[in-house]
């Protein structure tokens, strides 16, 4: 089983840039959109990201489009709310609630956007070693990537096993339901054991002492995108002071 | 559900990445020393980790008809202990904003507080407290993740009640508001979760007893601990 976001990664045409400079340039599309006023920041942030990622990055817009769509369940049922008020026992609208609403979506949309520039260039085997350069523990980072490797064996799991169960009546009735979903989560939970336990009887035979060392894959940074990354957001804030 | 990136104002997403770094901090050298001494643990905490993720893309039917997803927490914190799961909860919220667009990076702070922090140990607490007045260990498993999910979703509440107060009735009337969307909304759901923690573990305890008495979470002479 894969997942849509990390199969674009694989495939996107930057895949071989150096994982530190697309975190830096996605890190500051994201502090725009967070920092900059929603209009006009967050259209540019938001267009910068989408054009980049269908762009040169050859994103599937397919893809782009079916992931930042996730985010927006949360964004329109909480700036709703936000935006609703409370006054002597009825609900009404805040003096600003378009404003605010609009603000909100932007910000939280072209944050979105950004975040998935990343997400969809980036596979995550990539971006966790390049986490070492923040200081973050080695015996950390190898968990999370063993965590990372895991889990489509066991979404692969998780998918077998509950056509098995469909396939047997297993969903056919809330009780049913329940039950098989406790036996469903208690079979991944035990294949995630049995496949550790194998893995770890394995890698003890081939000496596993301090870690587990795997050979880095070489990604240089390019001076000239780094370049255009600071010239960019550095046009980016600009043009929306001036048109602010 | 977690709060999308760029939701939180940046004082906001700022103050609730401090509040959550000592817990993740402390849980990431609770597994730094761990590997240190049995570097064979990599592989379980990796498996723990990936078990959480999975967990929580079980569709769970509610009370109410509606579907959602367990948030998998409560069962990690009985199993694995809250410090363990601030991190691994904390890598698993990474996972999904890197992997699924749910929550974000700026927001990954808040969110981690909420998922990570409050919810294990709320859940972790109720299910010790359960167990400690003489409760079985089902009972207590049915109370630790049904609390962990509601509480993870009371303190969302509470951080978007913060950060965005009403214009008439400040702080107060904020959190009604999203107590009311984010949380009421959530209490069947927890129920169902905490069944389905029921359900789980009453499978572990036929299938996978030595991994339980492992763990702690069984007596390794047989009875309940």
């Amino acid at each position: 089983m894969t997942l849509a976001v990390d199969d674009a990664a694989w495939g996107s045409a930057w895949r071989r840039r150096a994982p530190g400079d697309k975190l830096l340039l996605s890190a500051g599309l994201v502090v725009c959109a967070l920092l900059l006023p929603a209009w006009p920041g967050s259209l540019l942030v938001g267009l910068t990201a989408v054009v980049l990622a269908l762009g040169p990055a050859r994103v599937p817009a397919r893809t782009f489009g079916r992931a930042v769509r996730w985010p927006l369940a949360f964004v329109a049922v909480g700036a709703l709310t936000a935006v609703v008020t409370v006054d002597g026992g009825g609900l009404g609208w805040a003096p600003d609630a378009a404003a605010r609403a609009g603000s909100l979506v932007g910000h939280a949309l072209a944050g979105s956007a950004a975040v998935l520039l990343l997400a969809t260039t980036t596979p995550m085997s990539d971006l966790l070693p390049a986490l070492r350069r923040l200081r973050v523990p080695a015996a950390v980072i190898e968990v999370a990537s063993v965590t990372y490797r895991l889990l489509f064996v066991l979404l692969d799991s998780l998918r077998t096993i509950r056509e098995a169960q469909a396939a047997r009546m297993g969903y056919s009735s809330l009780r049913r339901t329940y039950r098989s979903s406790g036996a469903l989560a208690a079979a991944v939970l035990t294949r995630s054991w049995d496949r550790a336990g194998r893995l770890q009887e394995g890698l003890a035979g081939r000496g596993l002492e301090t870690g587990l060392r795997v050979l880095p894959e070489a990604l240089p940074s390019s001076r000239a995108f780094l370049a255009a990354t600071v010239l960019g957001l550095g046009a980016l804030v600009s043009a929306t002071v001036v048109i602010a | 559900m977690h709060i999308a990136e760029g939701f939180l104002p940046a004082s906001h997403a700022v103050g609730w990445t401090v509040a959550a770094a000592p817990f993740v901090v402390h849980g990431a050298r609770a597994v730094v020393t761990e590997v240190r001494e049995h570097p064979e643990s990599t592989l379980l905490l990796g498996a723990a980790g990936a078990f959480t993720f999975v967990l929580s893309a079980i569709k769970l039917p509610s009370v109410t008809g509606s579907s959602s997803h367990p948030t998998g927490t409560g069962v990690g914190a009985i199993l694995f202990r809250p410090p363990v799961m601030a991190l691994l909860g904390t890598v698993v919220l990474l996972f999904q904003a890197l992997l699924l667009a749910h929550g974000g990076l700026t927001t990954l702070g808040a969110n981690a507080f909420a998922f990570a922090v409050v919810g294990p140990w709320a859940g972790y607490g109720a299910y010790r407290l359960t167990r400690a007045a003489g409760a079985g260990l089902l009972p207590a498993v049915f109370a630790g993740v049904a609390l962990a999910d509601l509480a993870t979703y009371v303190t969302t509440s509470v951080q978007l009640a913060l950060a965005f107060p009403d214009a008439s009735t400040g702080f107060a009337g904020a959190l009604a508001k999203f107590l009311g969307v984010f949380a009421l909304t959530q209490i069947p759901l927890a129920i169902g979760e905490g069944l389905l923690g029921v359900l789980l573990f009453r499978v572990l305890t036929t299938n996978a007893r030595p991994e339980l008495e492992r763990l702690g979470v069984l007596k390794p002479a047989g009875n309940a601990a």
